[in-house]
């Protein structure tokens, strides 16, 4: 492996046309994943189709509104679906194995590589266990030997701030939120991941707890050379954590690409929104909403053609007949729309943006 | 970039945050109160039945106490200033103390004996129709709705004309009819608990579903059988009472409160007093083992705003 800190950016394009960036270094391929739900009245396909990589020591932001499927992908990749009620097809590959093949111990194997980290940690956690089997838990389960679990689970406290003395004979709900949180990124580091899955990991956190999370997350993806796919509604959030984003709507990626490019110049009229929707700090920004907005149309029966449709100012015939595939954008990323945008983000100050009024500076 | 909303810095995670984490008002109540937040109704339930078991246990070892079918004083004694006579005597001369004390030796051990059958195949049952739900759910549900329909006095009554009256029988049969009741609020506890996090996070460290049920959420499931377990006792005390009253209980001469009342209530008018001993120690009893299931279920509530 090159040097740990600097996230893989592989060159653009060069690959087939619905995936973005499949490189060769890929550690997750995941391939048309799509997970119904069977409900009592007919089915909800929660993600349709969805394909991205994500190449070693990477950070991919998953971002969508609620809803969306970006939790339910978390969940399909790790195998945690409940298996009665959920449907899933597509391939998950992981360091070259399906994961959809493996048996529950062989799986039991993988989960050693791939972790996940949930959006509240309290609940995250068994209330009658002490945090520091809690962290050790894992280690248990994959038959670690005890001295290797005590060292391990120290070296785990350590890299999130902690230590066993501080955790020593408590119970989660003596920990604050963060600490909570910092414990559950202990308790998926101790088995030594190469990639975890962080389900909104601070957005049941206080915002000045939110960065300092996030900043042990990076230091500790810098540190072990960590895969992440970090899942989020908050787009500033994502923006600062991930090398690439995929943006959901309605169970599809409808752009996905370099971070840079797709925070400077969102191809999706779906992205737009989301960006614009992104509070500013500088009141003399005047932003001019280019969305309708609408709720999100039911998830039993999405709209023909494109499913932004509903809600897109762009809209047009085409978009309900035909299915906007991903494609390319002049910018770099891709993009699943038939109009898409090619100027810089509004409001973003950069290179000849006409659109800020009044802009006395 | 003026768009985030949270400024990410490069503090190490050693120097920010006191490193103290907040005790919870829990730990310090614990050390003050054997039952913390305990009213005067729960101390004296939790006493009676501390008492009333000290008593059956140790019955044989009280000084002074006649054994419970000795006749001790006049046939249908009154109350006396005696050991064996508080209650009075029975219409054989039998004290009626001695006889509650052995009786409740007898009853306590059959709810007990009763409930250890219903919770074991209950519990278990209830724990995979609540993970696993589908087919063996219905089939759970089917034979747990299926005992509840039944009068459980009227189904107990056949298997005793079936096998004889013994005290095995009847904790044999009130144990199976008790294993609905235990296997659906299990179901519902297990369901409420399977779809928390911590039990998805024990499958994403690699738990098998035996670990997943045995080690996380059994242990979730104490709480709540810790309340339901003292009034479904009573329940079972009650019908043992009721069993014994209609003289297909315990076979007599052994003590028990139901074949004390039955036996009592020839002389009710003659000798009202009779009656008051085994109906005593059956009210309380079923009284105590309610308000313990109630402080219990009130403990369950308070842990769980807690958290």
């Amino acid at each position: 492996m090159d040097a740990p800190t600097t996230p893989l950016r592989g060159p653009a394009g060069g690959s087939g046309p619905a995936v973005d960036d499949a490189r060769d270094a890929a550690l997750l391929k995941v391939r048309d994943l799509t997970v119904t739900f069977r409900r009592r009245k007919g089915s909800v396909q929660a993600v349709s189709g969805v394909s991205f990589d994500v190449a070693r020591g990477e950070t991919l932001g998953l971002v969508g509104e609620s809803g969306c499927g970006k939790t339910t992908i978390g969940r399909a990749i790790l195998r945690l679906l409940p298996q009665g009620t959920s449907a899933t097809s597509g391939s998950i590959e992981y360091g070259g194995q399906d994961l959809g093949s493996l048996s529950s111990g062989g799986m039991r194997v993988v989960r050693r590589h791939l972790q996940m980290i949930f959006q509240d940690p309290l609940s995250s956690f068994n209330p009658r266990r002490k945090v520091w089997d809690i962290v050790a838990e894992g280690l248990v389960i994959q038959g670690v030997d005890k001295q290797e679990i005590a060292r391990r689970v120290d070296a785990a406290l350590a890299d999130v701030g902690m230590s066993a003395s501080m955790v020593e004979g408590r119970r989660p709900h003596q920990f604050s939120g963060g600490q909570c949180q910092r414990i559950a990124i202990a308790r998926a580091l101790a088995l030594g991941p190469d990639l975890i899955v962080c389900d909104e990991p601070v957005a049941s956190l206080d915002v000045s707890v939110q960065a300092h999370v996030i900043n042990v997350l990076q230091e500790i993806r810098e540190k072990r050379n960590l895969a992440l796919i970090f899942i989020s509604h908050d787009l500033a959030v994502v923006r600062n954590v991930s090398d690439r984003v995929a943006v959901m709507y309605m169970g599809k990626i409808v752009e996905i690409g370099e971070a840079d490019h797709v925070y400077a110049r969102p191809a999706h009229p779906y992205t737009r929104m989301l960006l614009e929707a992104v509070p500013m700090p500088d009141a003399s920004v005047k932003l001019k909403p280019t969305s309708v907005d609408r709720e999100m149309p039911s998830q039993s029966n999405p709209p023909s053609g494109c499913r932004f449709r509903t809600r897109c100012p762009l809209a047009a015939r085409i978009c309900t007949d035909v299915e906007p595939p991903l494609r390319r954008m002049p910018q770099g990323q891709l993009a699943a729309c038939h109009f898409p945008y090619d100027e810089p983000a509004p409001g973003r100050p950069g290179p000849g943006d006409p659109g800020i009024p009044g802009d006395a500076s | 970039m003026s768009g985030s909303g949270i400024q990410v810095d490069r503090r190490g995670p050693q120097v920010s945050q006191p490193t103290t984490p907040a005790r919870g008002p829990e730990a310090v109540a614990k050390g003050r109160s054997l039952l913390p937040e305990a009213d005067a109704p729960t101390w004296f339930a939790f006493g009676f039945l501390a008492l009333l078991i000290l008593g059956a246990v140790l019955a044989d070892w009280i000084p002074g106490l006649a054994k419970p079918n000795l006749e001790v004083g006049a046939f249908s004694g009154p109350p006396a200033l005696t050991v064996n006579q508080l209650f009075g005597t029975d219409a054989l001369g039998r004290s009626i103390v001695s006889r509650v004390l052995y009786g409740a030796r007898t009853s306590l051990s059959i709810a007990l004996f009763a409930s250890a059958i219903s919770m074991s195949a209950g519990i278990f049952l209830g724990m995979l129709a609540g993970f696993y739900r589908g087919v063996v759910e219905r089939l759970v549900d089917l034979y747990a709705n299926t005992l509840a329909s039944l009068p459980p006095v009227l189904v107990i009554l056949a298997l005793i004309a079936a096998a004889g009256t013994s005290v095995f029988t009847i904790t044999l049969a009130m144990g199976l009819l008790g294993i609905g009741t235990y296997a659906r609020i299990t179901k519902g506890a297990v369901i409420s608990q399977a779809g928390r996090d911590y039990v998805l996070a024990a499958r994403a460290l690699g738990a098998s579903d035996v670990r997943l049920l045995a080690r996380e959420i059994l242990p979730n499931l104490v709480p709540t059988l810790t309340a339901i377990v003292p009034p479904l006792m009573a329940g079972l005390i009650v019908t043992e009472g009721s069993l014994s009253f209609l003289g297909y209980g315990i076979p007599p001469p052994a003590p028990s409160w139901g074949g004390m009342i039955a036996g009592s209530t020839d002389l009710l008018n003659r000798f009202p007093l009779l009656i008051f001993g085994p109906i005593l120690a059956i009210v309380l009893t079923v009284y105590s083992l309610n308000t313990v299931g109630d402080y219990m279920a009130r403990r369950i509530d308070i842990r769980e705003g807690q958290l």
